[in-house]
Order: structure tokens, then C-alpha cells, then sequence
């Protein structure tokens, strides 16, 4: 797989823009460490708004559904959320493979609804990498293997202009789950 | 001050006044009626800046802290009502536009309350309509706004997600009639449910629609049931309207952007409708959904579909 070639920063950059724009606040005073809901005041029609707005400047499909309900869709109701409305050990364990030691608050027992409120502009920017990190081979159209970029953003083919063809999220995210099940053998 | 001071002594004439104040009958048939000890004068400066035909009523519209309630809000402020604003959730983008509003309707001179509460516990609706009864001190409008749903196909849905559905979107709404009947009895109330076009047609990952459709038998029922006591109960059902959920409708169906710009619906224009719905012109109607789409669901021809075909097919 060819390297993305849009940086981490200008990711970042991009969802505080599509942040601000949503929550009609200011970009300049969005920090990456924010939590979208603590810190920024985000809810959960606005998520799809922020995401709205990421798809179209970056040309992805970001993922429609959250990782826990992944997990409950593909290892059935009450894996990853018991009758309590709280994490089960399987999950933890799937969010600790997913988000590393950038959140070492995930425990078992932990509310359900506590959990978007740890997700941070950061977070987000790691979603959208992931996606970006798709990038394939040859352009779908006139096969090129060349990319480029004219904003940093949005990525097309070198020689025929078609935009870049990318995993949609809710694809990665099963297909994240399949492989950290084999590897890691959660069970 | 004056003029609350005015509508308070004198609400007969305030309806007149305020209903039909342009035409030269009204002003003569207040000069006809007994309230003549009023100065003429006083009386034309009154009729010039109280022109609301809900002078002094209450409405209060569920989640109305933006979209379809937003302009619910505003539209029967500026015919004169006073507002009670509910939101679900504190410190967050729906509380901050909740405050806004509230600043932004007292500035039309009304009265206007923000109300924090989740109608799909009963104790908390409860405290709602105590709360907003205790405020506001009566309630003649209630609009049932609030929604919350998943966006998955209904047989994806959890167990979860089905009662969350169930709970806010059938329960949560009966349990605000049932709460408001007693305050709606004593005004000739009215209530009015905003329900969508996904209660009749398909609509892809939009469970919400069989619970739009389960409300508008409700409103049939309720309207025969609290008939006798003369509280009318109707619903707007409404196309597709550019609100925040549209964003996410835009996200899950990709025809969106091939459906002609003069069909999609102007959360206004959805509440003017409810306006006429609260007004005493609607009084001969009882247990309707009017569905204002602009023609949408009339089409049996989808133009959408004929474009995209076309685009195809010329390989645009």
C-alpha cells in the first residue's frame, strides 16, 4: 500500500475547522488534547454534522457506527455492554487494543455513555488516519500508481484527477476486529 | 407594561385587537363594544404594538433546542405566546442553543423559560410540566417535538437501542400527554405532534418512522378521547427538512442529492402549520396529520432517480 501522503497535522487541523464550524465556535482555541463532548460541548447529531464535513473535505466515508456497537453486531448483544449499561472485559480489551495507553481510563464496569467523552480531536485525527492509510495501489480509473494533492487534504490521481478510492470506516473497523480476534485471540 | 397591564384586564378585547387589527371592521367593532371607556388613542397605539394572536398563552414544544422546535419556538413567540424551551442534555450544544433562544425571544418582548428534562422518564416529565406550570402559570399549546433514534435498519437494532426508540419516541411522548392534560383542560388547549414522512413511505436506517407512524394513531385516539375536554390534538408531518438531522440523512442516502431543491421543507414552514394548528382556525379539524412536503410524497415519478440515470448513461 502506497504512503498517505496527508500529514497528521493538517488532519488535525481539519477537525477543529469542521469542529468550529459545527459548533459555531472558534477554531484557533480548539486544542487536540479536548474532549469533544467535555471540553467542547458536542452531542451526538453534531458528531454526524463533524463528520459531514470531514467526508467531504477529505473525500472518505467515515464510520457510521461506534466501536462497541461493532462488537455487539458482530459477536452478538451484550459483548461489549452488559443488561447494566456498562463495559464488559471484552471490551476493554478491544478498546485497549484499539486506542493503546492514550486512554487509560478504559475499565471494566465503566458506564456505557461515559465512554464518547474520552474521545478527544486526537482521537478523531487517528479515525481519519486510519481511513486516509487506505490509500490504494492504482487510481480505480486509469490505474496511475502516482497521487497527489494540491490542499494537503484530498487526495486524486497524479495523471487523471479521479479522487482517491478509500476503505469506508465501518469496513476498517470490522475488518479490525476480525484480525485483532485472531491475533490476540479475545475472547 | 402598559400593554400587559391591558391584556390582563381586558383578554375579550385583546383578541380582537390582536387577531384582526389591519381591518377597519375590527376597529370599528371596537369602538362598537363596551370597552369604549379605553381612549380611542391608547387603543390604536395598543393595536399598533400587540399584534400576537397567542397574546398570553403558553406553549410548550419539546427538544426546542434546535430545528423543526427552534422554529416552532420563534414562530409562536412572534404571534405573541409565551415559550417554554426543553432540552435533554446539560452542558452540552443543545443547552448553550437553548440559552440563545430563550435570550433571543425575551427580546421579542415575551416570556420564555428553558426547561431541562428527558421525556422518556415519567418522573422527569413529571417535573417538567410542574416546572414549566409553576413558571409560566398556565399551558395551552404542547408541542411534541422531541426525538431521538439510531440510524440502523430495524433488524440491526439491539435490544438497547429498541427500548431507547420505544422509551423517548412512544412512551416518553404519552407520558407529556398525560402529564398536560390537566393544565391543557383548564385553556382549550391544544397539542400537537410532529411526526415525518418515515411513518408512511420507507426510508433507508430510519427506525424512528415506525414510531412517527404508532404517534399518529395515537393523536387519532387522543383526539377522540380528550375531546370532551376540549383539548384538540393534531399532527404536522412533515418531508424532508433542512435541519441538524438532515446532515445525517444526507449521510445515509445518496439520492438526497438528487431530489430537486423546490421539495425539500423549511423548518418554518413547518411551524407556520403548527401555528394554524394552536389557532382557532383549525377548530373543525380533529386527529389529522397534515403532511407538508411540498408535493414530495405525491410523486409517484421520482425525478431523482431519472437523473441519476441519465448521469450514468452519459457517463457524467
Amino acid at each position: 500500500m502506497p504512503q498517505n501522503i496527508v500529514t497528521e497535522e493538517k488532519v488535525i487541523e481539519e477537525i477543529k475547522k469542521a469542529v468550529a464550524e459545527t459548533l459555531s465556535g472558534d477554531a484557533s482555541t480548539i486544542q487536540p488534547d479536548n474532549s469533544l463532548i467535555k471540553d467542547l460541548g458536542a452531542e451526538s447529531l453534531d458528531f454526524l454534522d463533524i463528520n459531514y464535513r470531514l467526508e467531504q473535505a477529505f473525500g472518505i466515508k467515515m464510520a457510521r457506527h461506534f466501536i462497541l456497537e461493532h462488537i455487539e453486531e458482530m459477536f452478538g448483544e451484550g459483548t461489549a455492554i452488559d443488561e447494566n449499561g456498562q463495559l464488559t472485559e471484552k471490551a476493554v480489551q478491544f478498546l485497549q487494543a484499539r486506542y493503546g495507553d492514550a486512554f487509560p481510563g478504559f475499565k471494566a464496569n465503566m458506564d456505557m455513555d461515559e465512554v464518547p467523552s474520552l474521545f478527544t480531536v486526537r482521537t478523531m485525527a487517528g479515525g481519519v488516519m486510519d481511513i486516509l492509510n487506505t490509500l490504494p495501489e492504482k487510481c480505480t480509473k486509469c490505474s496511475s500508481v502516482a497521487w497527489k494533492s494540491d490542499d494537503g487534504v484530498k487526495i486524486i490521481c497524479a495523471s487523471c484527477g479521479e479522487p482517491a478510492a478509500y476503505m469506508n470506516g465501518d469496513d476498517l473497523i470490522k475488518e479490525w476486529l476480525t484480525k485483532i480476534q485472531d491475533e490476540k485471540k479475545i475472547c | 407594561m402598559a400593554s400587559r397591564f391591558f391584556a390582563r384586564h381586558d383578554r375579550a378585547c385583546t383578541e380582537v385587537v390582536a387577531g384582526s387589527f389591519k381591518t377597519r371592521r375590527s376597529i370599528q367593532t371596537l369602538l362598537q363594544s363596551r370597552h369604549m371607556y379605553f381612549p380611542a388613542g391608547f387603543i390604536l397605539i395598543y393595536t399598533l404594538m400587540e399584534t400576537g394572536i397567542f397574546q398570553d398563552k403558553v406553549a410548550l414544544i419539546t427538544g426546542s433546542s434546535r430545528g423543526i422546535g427552534k422554529a416552532i419556538a420563534r414562530t409562536l413567540a412572534r404571534a405573541g405566546a409565551d415559550i417554554v424551551i426543553n432540552y435533554r442534555r446539560t452542558g452540552g450544544s443543545s443547552e448553550e442553543q437553548a440559552k440563545q433562544l430563550c435570550t433571543e425571544i425575551q427580546g421579542l418582548g415575551r416570556r420564555a423559560w428553558m426547561v431541562q428534562a428527558d421525556i422518556s422518564q415519567k418522573e422527569s416529565v413529571r417535573a417538567l410540566m410542574k416546572e414549566a406550570s409553576e413558571k409560566a402559570g398556565r399551558l395551552d399549546f404542547l408541542i411534541l417535538n422531541a426525538a431521538r433514534t439510531p440510524f440502523k435498519p430495524i433488524e440491526k437494532l439491539l435490544e438497547r437501542d429498541l427500548r431507547q426508540l420505544v422509551d423517548t419516541n412512544y412512551l416518553g411522548n404519552i407520558f407529556c400527554i398525560q402529564e398536560a392534560v390537566s393544565l391543557l383542560e383548564k385553556t382549550c388547549g391544544k397539542i400537537v405532534f410532529i411526526s415525518s414522512l418515515g411513518s408512511r413511505f420507507y426510508n433507508v436506517s430510519y427506525p424512528l418512522g415506525s414510531m412517527k407512524a404508532a404517534m399518529e394513531s395515537v393523536v387519532r385516539d387522543c383526539a377522540e378521547g380528550l375531546k370532551p375536554k376540549k383539548i384538540a390534538v393534531n399532527a404536522v408531518c412533515g418531508g424532508i427538512v433542512k435541519t441538524d438531522s438532515f446532515k445525517v440523512l444526507r449521510q445515509l442516502w445518496e439520492e438526497l442529492a438528487y431530489i430537486p431543491e423546490e421539495l425539500f421543507v423549511e423548518p418554518e414552514e413547518i411551524a407556520d402549520v403548527v401555528k394554524f394548528l394552536c389557532s382557532a382556525d383549525s377548530r373543525a379539524i380533529c386527529g389529522q396529520t397534515i403532511v407538508v412536503d411540498h408535493g414530495f410524497s405525491n410523486r409517484l415519478y421520482q425525478p431523482m432517480q431519472t437523473k441519476k440515470k441519465e448521469e450514468k448513461e452519459t457517463g457524467l
